[in-house]
């Protein structure tokens, strides 16, 4: 099927970090002084860190420090009450809703929770590449899909869907059910949704948290290779081993405050604030009265 | 997932055929000049109608006339109340006296006696009242009061019920207490409820008579048909819906319709119609009797009301 | 013999005829209006949301008898739609049936919307979705809850008597032809002049209708 949308024809694998479609350069991303409440209740406070293309950078911290809010601030899903957030040094929050929707493309996300719709598996891969089709292409594609595929003659699943699917290692599941996949699966069909856009960045919230070692060693491969691609990733994680496995720089988020951002070797081995040696040797993982006797 | 999408869409096709042909279907034009194609809306009660006379008369005056009857069958008041807001073109009750004040009202013209039957007093076989022996209406409703003996009223201001408390108005006993009860019903409700828990009820012959098949009820006290008394008469009549009163009445074909049903033919109609190898109705429209012209009890020197 | 007559299976065909070309048209109309309102309430937060809620479970519920009374008094020579003459007709019908259906298909399409899980939302927007987007894929999502809601309303309506008989009258040509008598209105009229096996006929013919909806509903419901 001819079509003049032009990322939909050009092969996932192939692409590399000189033949970027959009042209520019790679997307920076850069919070400055970004603080964000609720009903009062400060749950981030001036948070100031910068990602660059082609760099993996894991968040690290407990749970409750505010982790997944500053990966929904980063993504954009919602406004920072303080501070401002920059994508190639634009505002979006500046922008117009329309303007802002262009920058919004470029992000990748993936949730701690595979959210996979009631839908074979390749129509949740292509979701991100369907609404950006223009109205009268998805009417067509709508209308179509009401025919017997034999009347319409277009082709059940398309190349680009099934390279981002092989880039988890599911090319052949394809045509599943949602309901048929493992947990581990489900999560990989989400990373490829993902990806089947080539995000420019990737916001990904703790994506192997509930996964076994297998499925996780297949998704940390696909974020790696996102970075061969020079895009950015920014990851929440709580797995302090992945963390070092994977970034190149870690941000120790605690009680809604970054205290340290600096190499894996750095934050690990010689953290410069005392709170992050406490957390890396696990001593703020519990509150003291919290532990059984 | 394929099979559901048609099905939804399936329902979808459907959901618009029908709209489609809901549109298609609207006969309502009735007030229309041409008197083919058009329609009769014809107000009557449910105990007129359920004897299937009017299924009779109504396709004979089809085939003449190539107008279709619209009967719509309510209560006696309702019927009357709908001739009033005008949803119908002509209107056939039994209930003289709301009769006379739909006339006095100015909703209806040209009354015209149309055909009667009578009442008449069912029960169980046994007779435990023994109303079988009083001979008289009032003198068996007294027979039941004092027995205690179950009595099942239609409660609804139907021609019958106006005639049950007529009775009752005249007798010296009162209706009331456990044995007496209040159906709401219909004439064939009323019935099968009576039958069932072996009461008493007054009911219109036509009605009793189409659906004795079903019952063990018997008639304990006949009407005037058989010799009974002439307190049990129920005389129909049949009225136009005044036209100047509502201008969407099809007056002409009102008319037409009372002329089919007072006409010879029409009242051979009427003697000739039997259910269960009796004759239900009796016509009365022959009869020269001026007070089917006016308000029951009218005299000339009355002036004008 | 008008007896034999009405029994014929013309005089079937006629009265389902109508029930269905009724309770149809009323579905199609009210699901046009429900589905929207359904969506507006299960996207919007404002203040008074349980409330009209509350109002829309409530409407479920409404007597149909009280429906009917209500749109007689409507459509009524001296009510606001008097001069439309739609007083025992089929739209007449039509139109109670909708006022009946609609609260049991904003219902259940309202709570099938505010049970899409959130993460859903999330996703549609995280992958690109302007607001319409999320919109549509959350019908999406919930299309098997709308759908039950649409059966459901179907079964309410086809099995409805109390407003079909106040403003469609129960009105059948000497022909046996229908053309206000619904299933439902054909088998009060046949019980009471004792015509029970019509009677049971019809009964049997709406008995295996709704089974069917049902059927269909539990299926989708199953999920």
């Amino acid at each position: 099927m001819v079509d003049n949308y032009e990322t939909d024809e050009r092969p996932l694998l192939e692409t590399t970090a000189t033949d970027r479609h959009r042209g520019d350069q790679p997307m920076n991303l850069a919070l400055e002084d970004v603080s964000y409440g609720v009903d009062g209740t400060e749950i981030l406070t001036e948070i100031s860190l910068a990602l660059e293309s082609g760099e993996i950078m894991t968040i690290i911290g407990p749970s409750g420090a505010g982790k997944t809010t500053l990966l929904r601030l980063a993504a954009l899903f919602e406004q920072p009450t303080g501070g401002t957030i920059r994508y190639d040094g634009t505002d979006p929050w500046a922008l117009s809703r329309d303007d802002r929707l262009v920058i919004r493309r470029r992000i990748g996300m993936v949730f701690q929770q595979a959210s996979l719709f009631d839908a074979p598996v390749a129509r949740n891969v292509d979701i991100g590449r369907r609404v950006r089709w223009p109205w009268p292409r998805r009417i067509r594609g709508f209308l179509e899909r009401l025919l017997p595929r034999r009347f319409t003659g277009s082709p059940a699943v398309d190349e680009r869907t099934l390279e981002a699917l092989e880039l988890v290692g599911l090319r052949d599941a394809w045509d599943r059910d949602p309901a048929s996949l493992s947990g581990g699966e489900a999560q990989r069909v989400s990373f490829a949704r993902a990806l089947a856009v080539e995000p420019e960045v990737l916001v990904l919230d703790e994506p192997t948290s509930d996964l076994d070692p297998r499925n996780t060693a297949i998704l940390e491969r696909a974020i790696e290779r996102s970075r061969e691609r020079d895009h950015g990733v920014l990851l929440a994680t709580h797995d302090m081993h992945q963390a070092e496995r994977i970034s190149d720089r870690v941000a120790v988020l605690l009680e809604g405050e970054l205290v340290e951002v600096g190499p894996p070797g750095q934050v690990f081995e010689k953290p410069r604030d005392e709170r992050t040696a406490r957390f890396v040797r696990g001593d703020l993982l519990y509150d003291d009265n919290e532990l059984p006797a | 997932m394929e099979y559901r999408r048609r099905a939804f869409l399936g329902a979808g096709a459907t959901g618009i055929a029908a709209a489609v042909a809901g549109c298609l279907n609207s006969s309502n034009d009735a007030s229309e000049g041409s008197i083919a194609g058009a329609e009769l809306a014809l107000a009557t009660t449910t105990s007129t109608y359920d004897t299937g006379l009017l299924d009779e008369i109504n396709a004979k005056f089809q085939d003449r006339f190539g107008v279709q009857v619209a009967p719509n069958a309510q209560g006696t008041g309702q019927a009357i109340q709908s001739a009033r807001d005008g949803h119908a073109d002509v209107i056939l009750v039994h209930a003289r006296s709301q009769e006379d004040e739909f006339m006095r009202d100015g909703y209806g013209v040209n009354r015209r006696d149309l055909m009667f039957n009578d009442f008449v007093v069912v029960g169980p076989s046994d007779d435990p009242a023994g109303v079988d022996d009083t001979g008289q209406a009032t003198a068996a409703l007294e027979a039941i009061a004092d027995a205690q003996a179950t009595f099942v009223s239609r409660g609804d201001d139907s021609g019958t019920h106006t005639k049950e408390m007529g009775i009752w108005a005249e007798a010296s006993s009162e209706p009331g207490g456990e044995w007496y009860q209040e159906t709401g019903d219909g004439m064939g409700d009323t019935l099968m409820i009576a039958d069932e828990s072996s009461a008493y009820t007054l009911a219109d012959r036509g009605t009793f008579l189409s659906m004795r098949d079903n019952f063990d009820l018997e008639i304990l006290l006949q009407g005037p048909i058989e010799g009974g008394p002439e307190l049990l008469a129920n005389p129909y009549g049949i009225m136009a819906v005044n036209p100047e009163i509502h201008d969407n009445v099809n007056y002409q074909l009102a008319m037409a319709y009372i002329g089919f049903f007072t006409s010879p033919e029409g009242q051979a109609l009427i003697a000739n119609y039997t259910a269960n190898g009796q004759q239900l109705f009796f016509p009365e429209a022959e009869d020269p009797d001026f007070q089917q012209y006016v308000p029951e009890g009218w005299q000339p020197d009355s002036g004008g009301e | 013999m008008p007896f034999e007559l009405i029994t014929e299976p013309n005089y079937l065909r006629s009265v389902i005829r109508v029930s269905l070309t009724v309770s149809l048209t009323a579905i199609f109309v009210s699901t046009l209006v429900s589905l929207p309102i359904a969506f507006l309430i299960g996207f919007a937060d404002f203040p008074g949301k349980r409330l009209v809620t509350a109002i829309i479970n409530t409407g479920m519920g409404f007597p149909s008898v009280a429906v009917g009374l209500f749109v007689l008094l409507f459509i009524s020579t001296d009510g606001p739609l008097g001069s439309l003459d739609l007083v025992y007709t089929p739209e007449a019908m039509i139109i109670s049936q909708c006022i009946l259906a609609a609260p049991v298909i904003t219902g259940v399409a309202l709570s099938a919307v505010e049970s899409v899980d959130d993460a859903v939302r999330d996703t549609a927007y995280g992958v690109g979705g302007t607001r319409t987007d999320v919109a549509l894929i959350t019908l999406k999502e919930a299309r098997y809850g709308v759908i039950t809601g649409i059966l459901a309303g179907f079964g309410r309506a086809i099995s409805e008597v109390g407003s079909v008989l106040i403003v469609g009258g129960n009105i059948a040509y000497a022909d046996g032809t229908s053309k206000t008598r619904t299933i439902t209105t054909a088998i009060t009229f046949e019980t009471r002049r004792g015509e029970f096996e019509t009677a049971l006929a019809l009964g049997a013919v709406l008995i295996v209708l709704v089974l069917l909806v049902n059927g269909i509903v539990m299926r989708l419901g199953g999920r």
